[in-house]
């Protein structure tokens, strides 16, 4: 098929190494009505510096309040194809692995139904199929769901939690990151798939504290794997890290952030107590070193991007639970806060952001978490803290 | 309190709001529970069976909402 | 059509453990340790003597279905039908035999595959939608990455840099990607505040919550109009309300632009995770190869590899040389615009007299 529209802005990004979504719109266009005018707007929109794509609608597919996202063109006349756009988000398995029979049997279903297009993946972890007609939803989710797979999260919900690959392929795995996220998946389907929260609340699983899924800066709550007890070392391997050439006082000694480390040319010597388990000895030595063998997760809470009054890393509010299943630790930790946030949240507001205006103190009281130092960089500076009742002499 | 007897507290309560305030998933469930002394999850259900059946739907705009589909 | 088959709902997705390559469901959360083998390949060898090479290629993350099919023919020819993608959308091909690599890697490169991404170099570029399916992009997001690392492939490729460098495209201050929190990142911004429709202001949006919508309390009623007014000196163009009101549009191709901002990190590696900071407030929105931001973004780059300790990610490096020095060693201007006046501002000021000249 040729191509419908003039594209030369656009042709210009087929070029250079890199490889090229414009080739990959071009590509679906061969067989897609929706892709080539996908192309003509998207010139359009090179060409004014401006986008062509009107505010969500109300799409979705009966019974869920997530999963699609209504999208809609701002010059239908001249681009019918895309005059209807509309995204679904499909949950994707934990760890992103899969078999080519399950990915041709999706891109089968999105060649007969939609754009042809995708996104692998999503930001927040989803396979998002780019592009199709409302009357095309029902037809997509029971081809989908008769298939075993469902959509993701969206809206005011649960948003589909995803995770680093952890234990499948990965020594520093503390904590097994792909079950966790498949079981918080399954447990919550509800609370995914009918939109029920003041806001969106997103999961994300990271076996270390190397955090792959940047679970600490993009998910409400992160659960980041780590450990208690010693750093095993293999001070064989550690000798043979010297002889092939490296500087370990340099590269390893020096760069420990709570100097707990010592070499004296033959053995390597780790003061654990002193040590916060930041990773980087382990991430560089990675055949003389392993985490402790105690293992567990840190619960974090919170994190978001800059929308509205800034961004916020997650911050500790369980320094070390044990995650192994059923998870009713976890679950029952969640559903506490959800409690909280459900009766005290306005629309569109995170919980970070909820416990920013609420305090942090209220937060855990009401909560049911003890304070512990692990949970704040230093003690308050000023001198302006509460005290309750039973605190008070009558 | 019979189900269908919730399901029209429910729709009434969404019917009313129309064009005035939107409706969460939760302004819902609190309200009723709270004005007729039910179950926050036995509210959960029957408005569940009324967008299971499409007499209501979810709807997004900064934030989902519960509403009566429109009509084509 | 045909009748559809029978739909399902809240079975979540599939269970990953059928996708696992046998050689990874065999040696699950036994593994020993892992080595680099190049900038695109890497062993991990399990604790019974079992290794899984990987090789792993960049991808533009919008795919077609075509080259979706494309990419699994080859795992079906070298990976007996298995594959997955990284968390920043690169794409990797594992074998459990060392000969499998080599023929692995020539198809690869053969069809134009891009391998590399391992290590101390730069990964996939994180990005957002952009004006391929946004409402809200003031910028595109694959063309600015496209261009990007059509000038930077060589440190994705082969060249190695001080550690890794993040790089990541959000298409608006929403930053759907992990912009806030990246080595070097490009964020779309606006420079003017949203205009007000009124006449439309009535069907399409509550006021109540448009007014609330504000994190600066810059919008208030305008009851003669029944709509709303924005007190122009409040707003910093974030754009918040015209998520909850689509009579509020801020677009405006004339002064939309791009923000770098550098010095983030999410790994807890020697330093606490950071957020990223401004380094450049505005560039002109130059599609389709926006020179002006990528010679901007090798600038930052070069300089950090030139004078970062191995190990130092950005962030780092800046922290240690001081940020007055960033801008002199990369020759960017420090203006007003760098100075914070938002909500964590004092937090950024310098409270010490020390400061290098």
């Amino acid at each position: 098929m040729s191509m419908k529209h003039q594209t030369p802005l656009l042709d210009e990004l087929e070029k250079g190494p890199f490889p090229s979504f414009v080739k990959e719109i071009k590509r679906a266009a061969e067989h897609s009505d929706y892709a080539q005018d996908l192309l003509g707007l998207l010139e359009l929109s090179y060409k004014e510096k401006v986008t062509h794509w009107k505010h969500g609608g109300i799409v979705g597919v009966r019974g869920y309040g997530a999963g699609v996202i209504g999208r809609y063109s701002d010059v239908p006349d001249q681009f019918p194809g895309v005059a209807h756009f509309h995204t679904v988000r499909v949950n994707q398995p934990s760890g992103f692995f899969y078999t080519t029979k399950a990915l041709r049997e999706i891109c089968d279903i999105w060649d007969k139904y939609g754009s042809g297009l995708t996104n692998m993946h999503g930001s927040t972890g989803d396979i998002i199929l780019l592009g199709t007609k409302t009357e095309n939803l029902e037809p997509i989710f029971a081809e989908l769901s008769s298939r075993d797979w469902d959509l993701g999260g969206s809206g005011s919900a649960v948003r589909t939690p995803s995770c680093c690959l952890g234990a499948a392929r990965c020594e520093w795995a503390n904590i097994d990151t792909m079950s966790i996220t498949n079981e918080i998946t399954q447990h919550y389907q509800d609370e995914m798939h009918r939109p029920a929260f003041p806001y969106k609340f997103k999961f994300k699983v990271a076996g270390c504290a190397v955090d792959c899924i940047a679970s600490i800066a993009r998910a409400d709550m992160s659960i980041i794997g780590t450990w208690r007890g010693d750093i095993q070392i293999d001070q064989n391997e550690v000798k043979n890290y010297a002889q092939s050439g490296m500087d370990i006082q340099k590269e390893i000694v020096d760069m420990c952030p709570t100097e707990c480390i010592s070499w004296d040319g033959s053995e390597l010597k780790i003061n654990n107590e002193d040590c916060n388990r930041c990773m980087h000895c382990i991430a560089k030595m990675t055949k003389a070193l392993r985490p402790g063998s105690e293992k567990g997760a840190t619960i974090l809470l919170g994190s978001k991007a800059p929308i509205v009054t800034g961004a916020l890393m997650s911050w500790v509010i369980v320094p070390f639970m044990k995650m192994e299943p059923p998870y009713d630790e976890l679950f029952d930790l969640v559903d506490r806060i959800w409690e909280w946030w459900d009766e005290h949240g306005k629309n569109r507001e995170r919980v970070g952001e909820l416990i920013e205006r609420l305090s942090f103190t209220r937060f855990l009281k009401d909560v049911g978490l003890d304070p512990q130092p692990a949970m704040v960089k230093e003690p308050r500076r000023d001198p302006f803290f509460f005290w309750s009742e039973e605190d008070v002499a009558k | 309190m019979e189900k269908d007897e919730l399901k029209k507290i429910i729709y009434e309560l969404v019917e009313k709001s129309m064009g005035k305030k939107k409706l969460k998933q939760s302004d819902i469930l609190k309200k009723v529970s709270a004005d007729h002394g039910v179950d926050k999850s036995e509210v959960k259900a029957a408005l569940r069976e009324l967008m299971d059946a499409g007499e209501l739907i979810f709807t997004y705009f900064g934030g989902s909402f519960v509403e009566i589909p429109p009509k084509e | 059509m045909s009748e559809l088959p029978q739909r399902q709902t809240d079975i979540g997705p599939p269970h990953y453990e059928q996708f696992l390559p046998p050689v990874i469901k065999k040696n699950y959360g036994k593994w020993k340790y892992h080595e680099q083998l190049g900038p695109g390949h890497m062993v991990h060898v399990a604790e019974s003597g079992d290794k899984v090479w990987t090789v792993r290629v960049a991808s533009p993350r919008l795919l077609s279905t075509d080259t979706i099919k494309d990419i699994c023919d080859i795992a079906d020819a070298h990976c007996d039908g298995h594959l997955r993608f990284t968390t920043r959308n690169n794409i990797e091909f594992m074998v459990d035999d060392e000969s499998k690599v080599e023929p692995l890697m020539k198809e690869l490169t053969e069809k134009g595959f891009m391998i590399g991404g391992i290590g101390p170099r730069i990964s996939n570029v994180v990005h957002t939608q952009g004006w391929v399916h946004c409402h809200s992009a003031a910028t595109d997001a694959s063309g600015l990455v496209k261009a990007l690392m059509d000038d930077l492939g060589e440190y994705f490729t082969t060249k190695s840099l001080p550690n890794r460098v993040r790089l990541a495209v959000a298409c608006c201050v929403n930053m759907c990607g992990a912009v806030h929190c990246s080595d070097i990142a490009l964020v779309g911004v606006h420079k003017t505040p949203p205009r007000i429709e009124h006449e439309k202001i009535k069907n399409l949006c509550e006021i109540p919550s448009t007014i609330a919508s504000c994190p600066t309390s810059a919008i208030s009623p305008d009851p003669q109009k029944k709509s709303v007014k924005i007190k122009i000196e409040k707003c910093m163009y974030c754009g918040n309300c015209y998520s909850v009101c689509p009579a509020m549009p801020i677009a405006d191709p004339k002064n939309d632009g791009i923000a770098i901002v550098i010095g983030g990190k999410v790994s807890n590696l020697r330093s606490n995770p950071k957020f990223s900071k401004l380094a450049v407030p505005w560039l002109p929105n130059t599609p389709p190869r926006w020179t002006e931001t990528v010679a901007a973004v090798r600038k930052i780059l070069e300089t950090y590899a030139a004078g970062a300790k191995k190990h130092e990610r950005v962030g780092e490096w800046v922290e240690r040389i001081g940020w007055e020095k960033f801008f002199k060693v990369t020759g960017l201007e420090f203006t007003l615009q760098h100075v914070d006046d938002f909500t964590f501002a004092r937090e950024t000021w310098r409270m010490a007299a020390t400061f290098k000249w």
